[in-house]
């Protein structure tokens, strides 16, 4: 419990004094705005419509993740990752157009691969362009923008040049392995009895199918409990925050991307339907900020800051949360200015 | 083993409530009906997990190791009593709130929040007015068999497009020829930008629509809007549109009322903008639709 304090008390704190600032720059009383029937009402259909959209791509990840793990050696993965660290960042990015998952999806999938061997920058960045870079985010975006489609390859190429950016950082700057020490410590442990256990002596057919149920639902309780703690806040804030409040920073230019950004931090909506959201505010938002808001979104928000911090060191999601953010701010103003 | 069974009782619970709320139709409420597939079979997937807890709970009440995993201890429970409290408190939450709490749907109170958009797609109208195209730039483009005998160059001067207007105002050519526009429910956000683009051509035209009555201090005692809550795939990601209505004694309505409304079609000036409102000659409190929502239609015009 002490450690679990530690762990998370501050941050906790954190976006507790947020929720706060941000009510009381919106003049909003707490129990007044919450706990009104209405507002009651829309905060249990948010809540649970945000878990219930999430779960099947959860279910997905995380049986994507255990049929890895049962399926797939190490030395396959090892085989298939380029060596060459230009070649593994650009193989990282364009991973999701082969197995497109979502944010919700991803986390557990990728600390599989990072587990099993593949170079850690090279699992961010298939982290980060993953849920963007894939063919079924791209017809969403041509579907919802389809008075500019100039967005929707933006969209692709800003999400494929920041995720290659943050890669090939990390891969010159990242000395220690960015998961949680508990789990390096396995790896040892796995390569020798685990692996040897499942994949190679083979329990049969049955042994294999009880493996992955195992490491599936184990996986889903890891992930889902931060699932639905990000369920809950994000359910929080929009019964809570008044939009047209915020948005009166549109007006100011670099407010705008920062609204923006924020305001997808928050949102945490899957990043086959934000486009759609993104149009909505087309009209009240240049390019730019959308562009801020469909790259910075599905790559780090709110529900899956929670999810990383269950995978990867503090230190390491806030690095990954500050340059996500400074690089999208830089890429989507350079793109506006260039269109 | 308890926490086999804990975790078994958790999986069930939300199966059984994804099955809930396909049984009442409830579901409507939370997920877009495209949704609504992937979230039944994540439901066979929470039970075959549900089904492998128990089954580890057995291996392990009769002593046998969980073929499953040795290997990653680290998601083995904690030993804290009360972080687990904590923690299955947080799964058995949402349910509580599901199976417990009576559901109502979304309304006034999260409209103005979210900000209703009083004409249509923001995305459509924006982009419009920058592109005037000459009638005969249309001509040669190709319009759906049902309005094409209507289709002449009084009816193409009215209705301008470019080529990502072309849906709207053919649309917008179908909804003129009627004597009566119904703002249909699969249709709602395409028929509203249709009418905000064209205005002019639609002004005097009689139209009938329904939804909630959502109310802005700024509306004053005579307006009110009729909004309905446009869904792309969670109510997360749901906004609210409407049309604005005049009517003398609109402060008779109270919000979140389900109102059927018919009038004429006119302008008026809300918040310094121009938008299209109905001048209502026929007001009717109706029940709530099925489903309150109204979803995008993604293959309009294609």
């Amino acid at each position: 419990m002490q450690k679990f304090l530690f762990r998370f008390g501050t941050p906790l704190l954190g976006v507790g004094c947020l929720i706060m600032l941000a009510l009381i720059v919106t003049n909003r009383e707490l129990p007044n705005s919450l706990f009104n029937a209405a507002n009651l009402q829309s905060f249990k259909i948010l809540f649970i419509s945000i878990i219930l959209e999430a779960f099947p791509f959860i279910l997905l990840g995380v049986l994507f993740s255990a049929l890895l793990q049962v399926f797939v050696t190490d030395e396959l993965i090892r085989k298939f990752t380029p060596k060459n660290p230009i070649a593994g960042v650009l193989f990282g990015a364009l991973l999701g157009i082969l197995f497109p998952l979502c944010e919700c999806g991803m986390i557990p999938v990728v600390r599989r691969l990072i587990r099993k061997g593949m170079p850690a920058y090279i699992g961010i960045v298939y982290l980060l362009a993953g849920p963007i870079v894939n063919p079924i985010v791209f017809t969403s975006t041509i579907t919802a923008f389809r008075t500019t489609p100039e967005m929707a390859y933006s969209r692709m190429g800003l999400a494929f040049a920041v995720s290659v950016v943050i890669g090939l950082l990390l891969y010159k700057f990242m000395r220690s392995s960015p998961l949680k020490a508990a789990p390096a410590l396995h790896i040892v442990h796995h390569g020798h009895s685990h692996s040897h256990d499942h994949s190679a002596s083979g329990t049969g057919m049955r042994g294999r199918v009880t493996s992955i149920l195992a490491h599936a639902s184990d996986e889903f309780f890891e992930m889902g409990k931060y699932l639905i703690f990000g369920a809950f806040l994000t359910a929080v804030i929009q019964t809570v925050i008044d939009r047209s409040t915020l948005s009166a920073f549109a007006d100011q230019p670099i407010f705008a991307y920062l609204f923006m950004m924020a305001f997808a931090f928050i949102l945490s909506i899957c990043s086959t339907s934000d486009a759609f959201i993104a149009s909505s505010f087309s009209g009240m938002f240049d390019f730019g900020p959308l562009l801020a808001f469909l790259v910075f979104g599905p790559m780090i928000d709110l529900k899956n800051t929670l999810m990383l911090l269950t995978t990867f060191r503090v230190k390491f999601v806030l690095i990954l949360i500050a340059l996500t953010a400074v690089l999208t701010f830089i890429g989507a103003w350079i793109t506006e200015v260039l269109l | 083993m308890t926490h086999h069974l804990i975790r078994a009782a958790i999986l069930t619970g939300f199966a059984m409530f994804i099955v809930y709320l396909d049984r009442t139709g409830e579901i409507i409420l939370y997920i877009a009906p495209r949704m609504e597939l992937y979230v039944k079979l994540s439901a066979i997937g929470l039970y075959a997990a549900a089904v492998y807890q128990v089954y580890a709970a057995l291996q392990k009440r009769m002593g046998n190791q969980t073929p499953g995993c040795d290997c990653e201890h680290d998601h083995a429970p904690s030993p804290s009593i009360i972080k687990n409290i904590i923690i299955y408190g947080l799964f058995v939450f949402p349910l509580l709130l599901g199976f417990l709490v009576p559901t109502g749907t979304l309304g006034s109170a999260l409209a103005s929040k979210k900000g209703v958009s009083l004409s249509g797609s923001a995305a459509i109208e924006r982009t419009a007015p920058q592109s005037p195209t000459t009638p005969a730039a249309n001509e040669n483009n190709t319009n759906p068999p049902a309005v094409e005998q209507q289709t002449d160059d009084s009816l193409d001067a009215l209705f301008p497009s470019d080529e990502f207007t072309e849906a709207h105002a053919a649309y917008g050519k179908k909804l003129y020829s009627t004597s009566l526009i119904t703002v249909p429910e699969k249709h709602f956000i395409e028929t509203l930008t249709t009418l905000d683009l064209y205005r002019e051509a639609f002004i005097g035209k009689e139209i009938e629509i329904t939804g909630f009555v959502y109310r802005e201090e700024d509306m004053g005692e005579e307006r009110f809007a009729v909004s309905r809550f446009a869904m792309n795939c969670c109510s997360a990601d749901a906004l609210p549109y409407g049309l604005m209505i005049n009517w003398p004694k609109a402060m008779d309505y109270v919000e979140d009322e389900w109102v059927s409304v018919r009038g004429k079609l006119t302008t008026s000036t809300y918040l310094d903008n121009e938008v299209i409102t109905i001048e209502a000659v026929k007001l009717e409190r109706i029940n709530a639709p099925e489903s309150p929502y109204v979803y995008p239609d993604l293959e309009f015009g294609l």
